[in-house]
């Protein structure tokens, strides 16, 4: 396919990204590390908490929690930075009118590009998160942890791919949008709404499917089952904002 | 073959303030034949790139319509492809300028071994082979500039749109860049070439779009050159003769110049030569006879007024 050697060079041109991607996936695994060394293997071959409290109290806990709760969004972090621009730096520098005048559809040349950024923000995810769980739990989430991954990638690769058509903040927008829905989300279990219940469910229902993510969560986080309907729900959400992607980059003005 | 119909275009958002709308092109009609070299030129600010923005469907027109060969532009495009060099050409830097220009040749449907033996050719003629390997930000402002032209020559389109394309090349390359449009124009192509450089637009183009604020002013023909049908000569005779009216009946006095100076138009040289022989018979006297070419440059100003900087 033509349009895959560009999304190649593409890949080579934002290998700084992926660089600090890395190096972001090396500070968890170094956390991981030294709470293991810090204390011995629990009774199920984890890192006891009591163990780390009895050691650095609070802040010790409260950082090793901490840590694991970004490293559930280590997905959605890997797929902002590695889709971050897909489509508008082409449009801000001026790339893209070079692509438009060959006879090659634009879909094609900006799927290859957002599939193989996608797969990349995936494989590092992928290579992460088990090695962490395998430190810190002495077993891994299983294809639960993929699941996880794959739903953080679709949604929020949709969405960059979506803003990214239409505005150069797209990444930003998009993790605004991330961080929002986990407000609302939090808002909304906490019964802390004072607005009608047909708002409520469309903003709920417009919003990154927030619930959905943490059913997958906390199949990730508890070695549970896959909740599939939750990811069936999350893919659709997604899936949706890619087509309208799809759709918005044949009419927009390059 | 390109047809532009009361096209205008009006930049910033329809509802939002009048402050911030600026009307870049307005209600130009053209229309260009297929072969043959065009250039577009006008001052700052006239309309060149969003004209060619609207040719080539990067951007859509508010109102009018613009056909290449009865298509909409985008749908033209991606049939057939269009041949472009932007104003200020650039590939990302961390690209390599032989795996830069192979993946923009396989975007032109060149398959693996077409696409590097194109390449391999187009870095030869532009004088690449050293830097072939080397990040395309390590180049300089002419290198460049001469990768804009390899990439927009990566295949054989019909339309070729170059906007200042001579922009940072030094006078070698000029040269050459205008042995390349001579073979484009030969080669039956519909070159439009927008530059600031007038001297450089006189030489290449056989008729200049003439843009002032988003408006067309004028589309200039340009001279014929000496020898070629329609030539103009200034001839210069010692003193008027009656047989004048008779030889040459289009001759027009040169306002301003000497008592007996016309411009003639002839076909061609041999027409010249028998005219002349004509007007010696009869008695007069030639002092001198010249191709009389007026310069673009004095033709855009006397279009824009004085004050014009194309």
């Amino acid at each position: 396919m033509s349009a895959l050697a560009l999304a190649a060079l593409e890949l080579r041109a934002r290998r700084r990204r992926v660089l600090a991607l890395l190096a972001f996936a090396g500070v968890f695994l170094a956390a991981a590390l030294t709470a293991r060394l810090m204390v011995s293997r629990g009774e199920g071959g984890h890192v006891e908490m009591d163990r780390l409290f009895e050691v650095g109290g609070y802040p010790l806990v409260s950082a090793l929690l901490l840590l694991g709760w970004i490293l559930g969004r280590y997905p959605l972090v890997a797929t902002l930075v590695m889709l971050a621009g897909v489509a508008s730096h082409d449009r801000v520098e001026g790339y893209a009118r070079l692509y438009a005048v060959r006879p090659t559809s634009p879909h094609r040349i900006y799927a290859a590009r957002a599939a193989l950024l996608a797969a990349a923000a995936f494989v590092i995810s992928a290579a992460l998160l088990p090695v962490f769980d395998l430190i810190m739990l002495g077993t891994w989430a299983g294809p639960a942890t993929f699941v996880l991954i794959l739903a953080y990638v679709i949604v929020y690769g949709g969405m960059v791919a979506l803003l990214s058509v239409w505005t150069r903040g797209d990444a930003w927008i998009a993790l605004l949008l991330a961080l929002l829905s986990l407000v609302w989300d939090a808002l909304l279990r906490a019964d802390a709404l004072a607005i009608p219940p047909g708002v409520r469910d469309v903003i709920t229902f417009v919003l990154p499917p927030q619930a959905a993510f943490l059913e997958l969560e906390g199949a990730f986080g508890a070695l549970q089952p896959i909740p599939w309907d939750a990811f069936a729900y999350v893919a659709g959400y997604g899936v949706v904002l890619w087509l309208l992607a799809a759709a918005s980059l044949g009419r927009r003005e390059v | 073959m390109i047809h532009f119909d009361g096209v205008s275009k009006r930049f910033g958002a329809p509802g939002g303030p009048a402050s911030g709308r600026v009307d870049a092109l307005a209600d130009v009609s053209l229309e260009i034949p297929p072969g043959g070299v065009w250039g577009v030129v006008g001052p700052n600010g006239a309309g060149k790139t969003t004209l060619f923005g609207l040719l080539l469907g990067f951007i859509h027109p508010t109102t009018g319509t613009v056909r290449i060969r009865g298509l909409e532009p985008r749908r033209y495009v991606r049939r057939h492809g269009a041949a472009y060099l932007p104003e200020r050409f650039r590939l990302p830097g961390e690209w390599r300028v032989r795996t830069a220009l192979r993946a923009l040749a396989r975007l032109e449907g060149l398959d693996r071994a077409a696409a590097a033996r194109r390449v391999d050719a187009l870095i030869e003629r532009m004088g690449l082979t050293a830097y072939a390997d080397r990040e395309v930000r390590t180049l300089s402002r002419g290198l460049n500039q001469r990768l804009g032209l390899a990439q927009a020559l990566l295949a054989e389109r019909e339309l070729v749109v170059l906007d200042e394309p001579t922009e940072g090349l030094d006078p070698l390359w000029r040269v050459r860049f205008r042995a390349i449009v001579a073979e484009l124009r030969d080669a039956g192509r519909t070159v439009l070439i927008a530059s600031h450089d007038l001297a450089e637009v006189e030489r290449l183009a056989s008729r200049v779009v003439l843009l002032e604020a988003g408006r067309l002013r004028s589309v200039i023909e340009m001279d014929a050159p000496p020898g070629s049908a329609g030539a103009t000569y200034r001839l210069e005779l010692a003193a008027s003769v009656p047989e004048l009216a008779e030889v040459f009946p289009d001759a027009e006095p040169i306002e301003g110049d000497a008592p007996a100076a016309y411009r003639v138009v002839v076909a061609d040289a041999a027409e010249l030569s028998r005219r002349l022989a004509a007007l010696l018979e009869a008695g007069a006297v030639v002092a001198s006879v010249q191709p009389l070419l007026e310069p673009l440059e004095a033709r855009v100003r006397r279009e824009l007024g004085a004050e014009g900087d194309a």
